[in-house]
């Protein structure tokens, strides 16, 4: 029974990921990347997954920009929002390095791993919408795929 | 009455339905000449540092030895894909999409020089840079203390004065001048300037 009820739920959840996402300092490049996922040339809903603004919602955080420290608990607050299973995915390279922003002088505290888990990062500055759907498409199977049986 | 009757046949068409429920964009490649992160060719690198200089990301690039052979390495979180160091690159080590095949046929290159530039309001006319300079050393080993000097030959020296700089074109780029200067008087800037044609094969 609890088999069962397993496989239903994978595979609802395969078909049903719920993104939002979180510019901490960022030049806005990578968010219209991610705006023309959104758009029918890529179209992120024919994958099942859903962009929205509540992190109470969603089971992907996709985080851009490199870390303002006014961000730094809010991201974390954000982060404890979201319900489990969650995962984070790391947008462009701000969160990886600071980019362009990591130099003397910048008001800046890459990288985002600092401050919450990251399951994958796309690098690029932006990176392509391809790559930015292909990334949530491999790493969500991965976290939510068997969660309840993976707790025990 | 006719048109409801059309209308339900038509949308019980097995080819609409499935058109329907499981159209999907197509599969998207990313196409050939998109510019990726850039990849090593068969050509040798003879650590000429083009690259990591024209880069405008931090950290981007860096030029490593393996194995007794120089070649620049890209890191991927640090790479913002520009094809800069493909397009700086005079032996072609680095290839990215096309920027390749373009700069062949518009005969197109970078061009670059150090520009020396000193402050008077902040110089003090010690000589340091003078005497600090490599070059000027090996061309005039008489270079006097203060920076003054008989030749004409060295990129500067002590007129009247005031450094008075005479062949910029024979800088490489040191910075030793820079910082030796007691006051950042003295600054090198390496200038890039995009040429084509006979200038660019020169």
């Amino acid at each position: 029974m609890r088999n069962i009820l397993q496989k239903i739920k994978n595979a609802v959840r395969s078909r049903s990921i719920h993104v939002s996402y979180v510019d901490v300092g960022s030049c806005n490049g990578c968010d219209i990347e991610v705006l023309a996922c959104l758009a029918p040339r890529y179209d992120i809903e024919q994958y099942g997954i859903y962009v929205h603004n509540n992190p109470r919602e969603a089971d992907v955080l996709l985080v851009i920009g490199s870390v303002t420290p006014q961000w730094v608990d809010k991201l974390r607050d954000i982060w404890e929002k979201i319900p489990e299973p969650k995962v984070a995915v790391a947008i462009g390279n701000c969160p990886i390095s600071g980019c362009v922003y990591n130099r003397r002088g910048t008001l800046t505290t890459p990288p985002v791993e600092n401050y919450i888990p990251i399951a994958a990062s796309v690098p690029g500055c932006p990176p392509r919408p391809t790559e930015i759907l292909s990334a949530i498409l491999s790493v969500a199977p991965l976290i939510f795929k068997d969660y309840e049986e993976n707790q025990k | 009455m006719r048109s409801i009757i059309y209308y339900v046949r038509e949308f019980l068409r097995p080819e609409w339905l499935k058109t329907f429920f499981f159209a999907r964009t197509a599969p998207l490649e990313t196409p050939s000449y998109f510019k990726g992160y850039p990849a090593r060719t068969e050509k040798e690198c003879t650590r000429c540092l083009s690259c990591m200089m024209i880069c405008p990301a931090p950290g981007a690039i860096a030029v490593l030895r393996k194995k007794d052979q120089w070649g620049p390495e890209i890191y991927p979180g640090h790479c913002i894909r520009c094809g800069l160091c493909v397009e700086a690159c005079p032996e072609g080590v680095l290839s990215s999409g096309r920027i390749l095949d373009v700069t062949r046929r518009d005969g197109t290159a970078f061009w670059s020089w150090y520009h020396l530039q000193v402050d008077d309001s902040l110089c003090m006319r010690c000589g340091n840079c003078c005497v600090s300079c490599p070059v000027n050393r090996e061309i005039d080993p008489q270079l006097g203390a203060t920076g003054t000097s008989s030749s004409d030959e060295v990129i500067m020296r002590i007129e009247g004065g005031r450094v008075t700089i005479l062949h910029e074109e024979k800088c490489t780029g040191c910075k030793t001048c820079e910082i030796n200067c007691p006051n950042r008087a003295i600054r090198v800037a390496r200038m890039v300037e995009g040429v084509q044609g006979e200038e660019a094969e020169a």
